[in-house]
């Protein structure tokens, strides 16, 4: 698994810059300027091009509890910044790095899992 | 006497007959190593900045386009600005020359035989076939597409490629229309500091409808090692929903994944 983040980590590296021009439509509606983090239960996850689509149970003061979706790169592309589905096993709570939507709403884009070591996998600046 | 005369004069033929087929043969022998083998997998160029070319630079309002091409243009923003709609997110490809002038981020992968190139471009695993010379057939006996259809030849080391047959997008980072033509001009670059090969093509797109210039740019790529162009399932997930909504309203459990 370590390996495999390096080289993934290589790989994002070398793509870091160029994915984020080709967006399949326009990403104008997230913030990725303003990186937040947001915990939740994974109900559903679909690594699929040319978006991952992420469903999370969240809980926060403000809204309570309520399943938000998430988009995120393509499953191509989340690969190389060595994101994997067996790191989003449904039941499983995780924490997400996401760019918010910038109407306030729920949603964003992932940037980002940071494992319960701290580390966080994906170095994503800008949609695919 | 005559005969003699026949002789030599039949023998001075073969003679220059043979060195011309001589000097052909060793013309194109030195044409054949002149040319470049652009078999491999490409990235964006990360050389002198401003260089790579593509989308950073043109991001549509750039081109000049005509009242006719902006109306539509017009039209198609104002029904898909701030949505998900978009051909990408629809499982279809970029067509030319989006295809070409995107690709990078997503790696373009190049397949080199004599009569034909192959590219293929890991996004919507787009693939063009440049047909070489003779293994070109006339474009308009095909149908028209997003990256159309495209003949070549080589000028010395460079790859000459038209591409014709375009359908009209107004759905791409460059609009045209359906009258749009396309030259590309492939070449190896100055290496990166390090050695590292780069993939340069001048890209001259010219539309007698919607252009009111043309559209010049060159796009650079930089050589990958090791690397592994994916493919790049996109509609499945169409198909799984369909599917899973019929299982479900004839109450049966679906066992496909």
């Amino acid at each position: 698994m370590k390996t495999f983040i390096k080289f993934t980590a290589v790989i994002a590296t070398t793509l870091l810059f160029s994915v984020s021009l080709y967006a399949h439509h326009s990403a104008a509606q997230f913030d990725f300027g303003n990186n937040v983090l947001v915990e939740g239960k994974v109900m559903e996850v679909r690594f699929a091009n040319p978006h991952l689509r992420l469903i999370l149970e969240v809980t926060d003061d403000a809204r309570g509890t309520r399943d938000i979706e998430f988009e995120g790169h393509s499953r191509n592309n989340m690969r190389r910044q060595g994101l994997m589905p067996d790191m989003f096993i449904e039941g499983d709570t995780v924490t997400i790095r996401i760019a918010p939507m910038r109407n306030g709403e729920d949603g964003g884009y992932v940037t980002a899992l940071r494992i319960p070591s701290g580390e966080e996998i994906g170095r994503v600046s800008g949609a695919d | 006497m005559p005969k003699t005369k026949s002789l030599i004069r039949f023998g001075a033929h073969i003679v220059i007959l043979s060195a011309s087929l001589f000097g052909t043969l060793l013309s194109s022998i030195a044409t054949a190593a002149e040319r470049p083998d652009f078999t491999g997998a490409w990235t964006t160029y990360r050389g002198n900045p401003g260089a790579a070319g593509g989308p950073s630079r043109f991001m549509g309002a750039e081109l000049k386009l005509t009242p006719q091409a902006e109306k539509a243009r017009q039209d198609f923003i104002s029904i898909t600005e701030g949505t998900n709609h978009g051909a990408g997110n629809s499982c279809v490809g970029g067509g030319m020359p989006g295809s070409m002038l995107g690709s990078g981020g997503y790696p373009m992968e190049i397949i080199q035989r004599p009569e034909q190139v192959f590219v293929i471009y890991e996004a919507h695993t787009e693939i063009r076939r440049f047909y070489i010379d003779d293994e070109a057939e006339d474009p308009d006996s095909f149908f028209p597409e997003r990256n159309g259809y495209s003949t070549a030849h080589w000028e010395g080391d460079r790859l000459i490629v038209e591409t014709t047959r375009l359908k009209t997008q107004v759905d791409s980072r460059y609009p045209h229309s359906n009258q749009a033509s396309i030259r590309e001009e492939y070449y190896i670059d100055e290496p990166l500091a390090d050695g590292t090969r780069v993939l340069a093509a001048d890209l001259i797109m010219t539309d007698p409808l919607w252009l009111e210039e043309p559209l010049v740019t060159t796009k650079r790529w930089q050589a990958l090692s090791d690397y592994h162009v994916l493919t790049y399932e996109c509609s499945e997930p169409i198909w799984l929903d369909e599917m899973e909504a019929l299982y479900e309203e004839a109450g049966l459990e679906m066992v496909q994944e």
